[in-house]
């Protein structure tokens, strides 16, 4: 399997970000392709999307997955998938049912070579909390996620920011289990700063300073690098991005920053992710240095 | 690859069997960014022209299957994907005949990430109040063609 060896932070791409078009005038092998032109060596894909037959794919498909792994220079980073607990409309999935749901996807994860999951948790009300069982679900789970070498993360996604209580929840699962088989994947939203006077996404929300992601970093296995507008001089108007990659390099952090598009506009006619794609990681270039 | 309608004009046929034309069938695609289980889809009604089409009526083909609306309540196992279009087979004695046909059909879906109080206002035949694209309309029509 093709190695990429750089250290500290790297850039990547979560395939969410090809939604509009993928399957109509993009397949996935161009995605592949886009990504080896802009030399980003990480994949985030979502699972339920991505991978054929879901959730089970034929040996025919895995071994064309690893043949576009190699011929594109690509580390498969992050599997997408979600602990679907109300996927019936007349009772919740049990606790048992919902691990099974969950080890499947761990163990097709690990089949596929990824290392980290981003585990997208039921939700019970509009404020967005997870289930009560979750802790139940994930403990369940931590003995074959260790086996299987993969890291459970969950989102956290504004309107969440990083001082919520369900982050304090989620450090202190996993200080209390000790586990380094759970942890939180940060998307970068919590971090915009910049607002159109009429957006409403807006409402409510503090966005986190980029230092308050220091004390969490032991615990970040990837981060979703969430961007809203690049302008042409390749800059994000919206998320402070220099400090956030300036404090990731100064403290080593060694993972992947995997952009994620998700304006909007993505599914006008005519549009072209790849192309706002290129914007922003001609913009982490520069950052990094790479 | 699909087209980027929901309703695709590919597809659309009158249903022969024993060389008797006994329905009519059409594909849609699944106009989210992720696929589902059957159970989590929510099928509405279909319109064709003044015809009208109850969801325990139509029959949706999914990985080469036929289900039934009650037989997807509880199909948690069959996944549908966003790049294969499911079959909507409709039974229909004599088909429909020759020409432009308006088709009209509501479906959505549900999904664990979001708010319950949100997943139990969903409308198949009717649009959300907020229309948000990667869950795609409800309700999509097309005008199309029988050969």
């Amino acid at each position: 399997m093709y190695q990429y060896d750089r250290k500290g932070p790297k850039r990547g791409i979560a395939l969410y970000s090809y939604s509009a078009e993928y399957g109509i005038t993009k397949n996935l092998e161009d995605c592949f392709e886009d990504m080896y032109d802009m030399g980003a060596h990480g994949m985030e894909i979502l699972a339920n999307t991505h991978i054929e037959n879901y959730p089970y794919p034929s040996d025919a498909w895995i071994e064309n997955w690893f043949r576009l792994l190699e011929k594109y220079e690509i580390i498969p980073v992050e599997y997408g998938h979600w602990i679907d607990s109300h996927v019936l409309g007349f009772r919740d999935l049990t606790t048992e049912e919902s691990y099974e749901m969950l080890a499947r996807d761990i163990r097709l994860a690990n089949r596929l070579g990824f290392t980290v999951m981003r585990t997208k948790m039921p939700v019970i009300s509009g404020e967005l909390e997870p289930v009560k069982n979750w802790r139940e679900i994930i403990k369940m789970a931590l003995p074959l996620a260790e086996e299987c070498n993969v890291r459970m993360c969950p989102e956290i996604h504004a309107p969440t920011n990083l001082s919520h209580k369900l982050v304090r929840d989620y450090v202190e699962f996993i200080e209390q289990t000790g586990t380094k088989y759970f942890g939180l994947n940060i998307d970068f939203s919590v971090f915009r700063n910049v607002f159109d006077a009429n957006d409403k996404r807006r409402g409510g929300f503090t966005p986190s300073k980029p230092e308050e992601i220091i004390p969490l970093l032991p615990y970040i296995y990837c981060c979703h690098a969430k961007f809203n507008n690049m302008n042409d001089d390749f800059e994000e108007t919206t998320i402070p991005y220099k400090e956030i990659v300036d404090i990731l390099k100064e403290h080593q952090w060694d993972g992947y920053m995997v952009s994620e598009y998700e304006g909007a506009d993505k599914y006008d006619p005519g549009y072209e992710v790849g192309q706002t794609l290129r914007k922003h990681h001609i913009m982490l270039k520069r950052y990094l240095g790479d | 690859m699909l087209e980027k309608e929901v309703i695709q004009s590919i597809g659309f046929r009158n249903i022969i069997e024993n060389d008797e034309v006994v329905g009519f069938q059409f594909k849609v695609r699944l106009p989210y960014y992720r696929g589902i289980f059957l159970s989590q889809l929510r099928p509405g009604t279909l319109c064709v022209d003044d015809m009208r089409f109850e969801r325990e009526d139509l029959v949706w083909n999914i990985n080469g299957k036929d289900h039934t609306y009650e037989e997807m309540k509880s199909d948690m196992e069959t996944h549908w994907a966003v790049t294969d279009p499911a079959v909507i087979k409709v039974r229909l004695k004599g088909g429909l005949k020759q020409g432009f046909h308006d088709l009209t059909l509501g479906f959505c879906f549900t999904s664990s990430y979001m708010p319950p109080i949100m997943q139990d206002a969903l409308d198949p035949d009717k649009e959300n109040v907020i229309f948000m694209p990667e869950f795609g309309h409800h309700v999509n029509k097309r005008r199309l063609l029988i050969v």
